[in-house]
């Protein structure tokens, strides 16, 4: 505990700027010289990625004394201190950068087999360069204005990379939804920063303490669930979780990093970053959110049948087990499993991507034995599994098994419900491995029998995910006197491995995997004839995803269309009728002032001049030229005047 | 001499010149004809100044003869011009002021 007693220090280091700064120009690269670049460009995005996570590595040993690094550049410079652009790292930060640099290297390594011959190769790269830098800047933001910059930024990529195929409507649509339902949270988020600064003038985290003081409950209530709706938003909880299961038309790598490790876990980071602001009211509101959604994604995934599917709601199930941890206000054990989970559920989608470059099938109906023909991706999706499970002593293991701790300690109850959800989650991952990579090949669409193990570049960086698998969790257990924490800044920690922790949940996982052999492999009926319409009812609802599509259908999307389109033939009829009414009445004035103008002006002006030249023709003939004739007319005056005046 | 007379003398003149000025076709003839009219002019003026007895009267003949003697040397000019420019001499083959 020497260390954590040590004197914070805040380090000055401009290379801090290059983390995020590497990947956008690999972007910039690939956005203007991909096309040249060729099979070449994903060496760009993996130098780039590979750099950020060198710099990381490097700051390491700052971090683990428990100083800070930090760089700032002015950017306004209207009412001081709140307009920099502010880097800094922490402990916190520094978890997510390495989770997002080093994941970030593999999937990209793993992307080169995996998008190889795709026609829009560079600008896949392109895409996942600019995520990795929002995302690094996202982590690295000191206050939340560069914060949710970075936000925006990976909900922008997100969308990008999961209609990358757009020329499927449904990848389309999905990158739409998930856009759309993203944005309801992030409008959260903005409104709850708004009223940060509104009411305490500062929205630096370092600030958040003393901010807690001096704000009133109520309002930091309010606040705090507004930047809870943004984190909900962006971690698929519920309500807002219909955009992550559909995300999955997106390419298998970009599941594997944007929608399991990476982008979907910010929301949780965002939450232990300023959980100084979170009152217990709000806590709770994170705990019951974050708790409903273990359960209801879990038992989703126990029904599904597209293995990329079963994953995603795999990942809202521990994403809200990570709010659960959050609502017990253990924030460094969220993190941990965040990074715990980034590891085995990133190897679990890239083993679920192999299986599907290989088979061309991602259906559990269609496949099957595949553990013969792909040995590798067995193996790594066995490990990453038996991880998820959290058996004795993979990474899972240690982080789902400090929040158990964590829950008993505050709630016993919810032990228990967690237990549940932890047989749930074993009984889901074994279904699908059981179902995939064991029993017979199946011959129908031909698919599974021509299978073939992955290439060496999507194997290797697996390999590699599969050792954090395994090993990550050592960080947070007891044998290493727990660094992990340490770096998290948590002081008191449980000593040594809890024993009946250990042997409920193994018991748990035992009961989750002899579930997943009868029932999901085996097809077989545990329920009692008498309950089974029940249970064939529960079923149907949970495998209709308990309608939430339906119902944001029913009585939200189509509501609003009907609105839209009332609206619009209000405009047509309406607004439309009213203008071309003004039109027509313009028109039709314009027609009379025309006829006017022919049938009296012009008339009046030609009579004029038909008069003026019919008085000319006839006048003209007087004048001959001929001088003596001018002369008899005026001797003829002269005469006849005389005559006249004659008195 | 009875004025009568001599003022029908001038009157006659008078009128042979507007004849000649409204008849003849040739320039020189015009310009004679107008003449004869100064002539019936200045006659008039020297008979009305024996009858009243007004001798200043006299001298507006001779002024007639000098302003006849410019009118001819005007006239003249006007001809030749004429007669170079349009070649003819004839009054009623000039009709630029023809409308």
């Amino acid at each position: 505990m020497d260390h954590a007693a040590a004197p914070a220090v805040t380090l000055t280091l401009p290379q801090l700027g290059w983390i995020p700064a590497l990947p956008l120009l690999a972007f910039t690269l690939l956005l203007f010289f991909g096309r040249r670049l060729g099979r070449f460009s994903p060496w760009v995005a993996v130098a780039a990625l590979a750099g950020a996570l060198g710099i990381t590595l490097s700051l390491a040993g700052t971090v683990f004394h428990g100083h800070r690094v930090a760089v700032s550049w002015a950017w306004l410079s209207a009412d001081a201190p709140v307009w920099s652009i502010g880097l800094s790292v922490d402990g916190l930060s520094w978890l997510m950068l390495f989770v997002v640099t080093s994941i970030g290297t593999m999937i990209a390594l793993y992307s080169m087999g995996y998008m190889h011959g795709d026609p829009r190769l560079s600008r896949f790269f392109a895409y996942l360069s600019l995520f990795c830098a929002s995302m690094l800047l996202l982590v690295l933001a000191d206050h939340f204005l560069l914060l949710y910059v970075g936000w925006e930024l990976v909900g922008l990529c997100s969308y990008l990379l999961i209609s990358f195929w757009f020329e499927k409507p449904e990848a389309a649509a999905a990158g739409r939804k998930a856009f759309i339902t993203t944005r309801i949270g992030d409008t959260g988020l903005l409104l709850g920063i708004l009223l940060l600064f509104w009411t305490a003038h500062e929205l630096h985290f370092s600030q958040l303490d003393a901010v807690r003081a001096h704000l009133s409950p109520g309002l930091l209530t309010l606040i705090s669930v507004l930047i809870f709706l943004g984190a909900a938003g962006k971690s698929a909880q519920i309500p807002l979780h219909v955009w992550l299961p559909d995300a999955m038309e997106g390419p298998t790598p970009v599941s594997a990093l944007i929608h399991a490790a990476t982008m979907v876990a910010a929301g949780v980071y965002l939450v232990a970053r300023t959980l100084p602001l979170f009152t217990p009211e709000s806590l709770q509101i994170v705990l019951t959110i974050g708790l409903l959604t273990h359960l209801f994604a879990g038992t989703v995934a126990l029904t599904q049948t597209d293995i990329k599917r079963i994953l995603a709601y795999s990942t809202l199930s521990q994403l809200g087990l990570m709010m659960v941890a959050l609502g017990l206000g253990a924030a460094p054990l969220a993190m941990f499993h965040l990074g715990t989970h980034a590891f085995f559920k990133a190897l679990l989608f890239l083993g679920a991507g192999s299986v599907i470059h290989a088979a061309h099938a991602q259906e559990l109906g269609q496949l099957g034995g595949l553990r013969k023909t792909m040995p590798w991706t067995a193996a790594l999706f066995f490990i990453a599994a038996v991880s998820m499970s959290g058996l004795f002593p993979l990474s899972g293991f240690w982080s789902k098994d400090a929040i158990l701790l964590a829950a008993r300690h505050d709630h016993p109850w919810l032990l228990w419900v967690l237990l549940g959800g932890a047989a749930m989650t074993t009984a889901y991952i074994f279904r699908v491995y059981l179902r995939c990579f064991e029993g017979t090949a199946k011959d129908h669409h031909g698919a599974t029998p021509h299978a073939h193990e992955s290439p060496m570049i999507m194997v290797l960086p697996m390999a590699m995910l599969g050792l954090g698998a395994i090993g990550a969790g050592l960080a947070g257990s007891p044998w290493l006197h727990h660094p992990l924490f340490r770096l998290l800044g948590e002081t008191h920690v449980h000593e040594g491995v809890d024993v009946p922790i250990l042997a409920w949940s193994t018991v748990a996982a035992a009961l989750g995997l002899g579930l997943a052999w009868v029932v999901g492999v085996q097809q077989r009926y545990l329920l009692p004839p008498a309950l089974r319409p029940l249970g064939s009812q529960l079923y149907r609802l949970a495998a209709n995803k308990y309608y939430v599509d339906e119902l944001y259908d029913r009585f939200l999307i189509r509501p609003f269309l009907d609105l839209a389109r009332g609206l619009a033939g209000f405009d047509q009829r309406v607004i439309d009728g009213a203008v071309n009414g003004a039109g027509r009445v313009g028109w039709g004035l314009g027609e009379l002032k025309a006829w006017f103008d022919q049938a009296v002006v012009d008339q009046l002006v030609n009579g004029l001049a038909r008069t003026v030249r019919g008085a000319g023709a006839t006048l003209r003939w007087i004048q001959t030229g001929i001088v003596q004739q001018y002369l008899f007319v005026v001797v003829m005056a002269v005469v006849v005047l005389s005559a006249l005046l004659r008195r | 001499m009875p004025v009568q007379s001599l003022l029908l003398l001038s009157h006659a003149l008078f009128c042979l010149g507007i004849y000649g000025i409204l008849t003849r076709r040739h320039a020189i003839g015009l310009l004679l004809s107008i003449e004869l009219i100064l002539n019936a002019a200045a006659l008039n003026f020297v008979l009305f100044s024996r009858a009243f007895g007004h001798v200043q009267a006299q001298a507006f003949a001779l002024f007639i003869i000098a302003l006849a003697a410019c009118e001819a040397v005007v006239g003249l000019a006007i001809i030749i011009r004429l007669s170079r420019t349009a070649k003819t001499v004839f009054a009623d083959h000039v009709d630029l002021l023809k409308g």
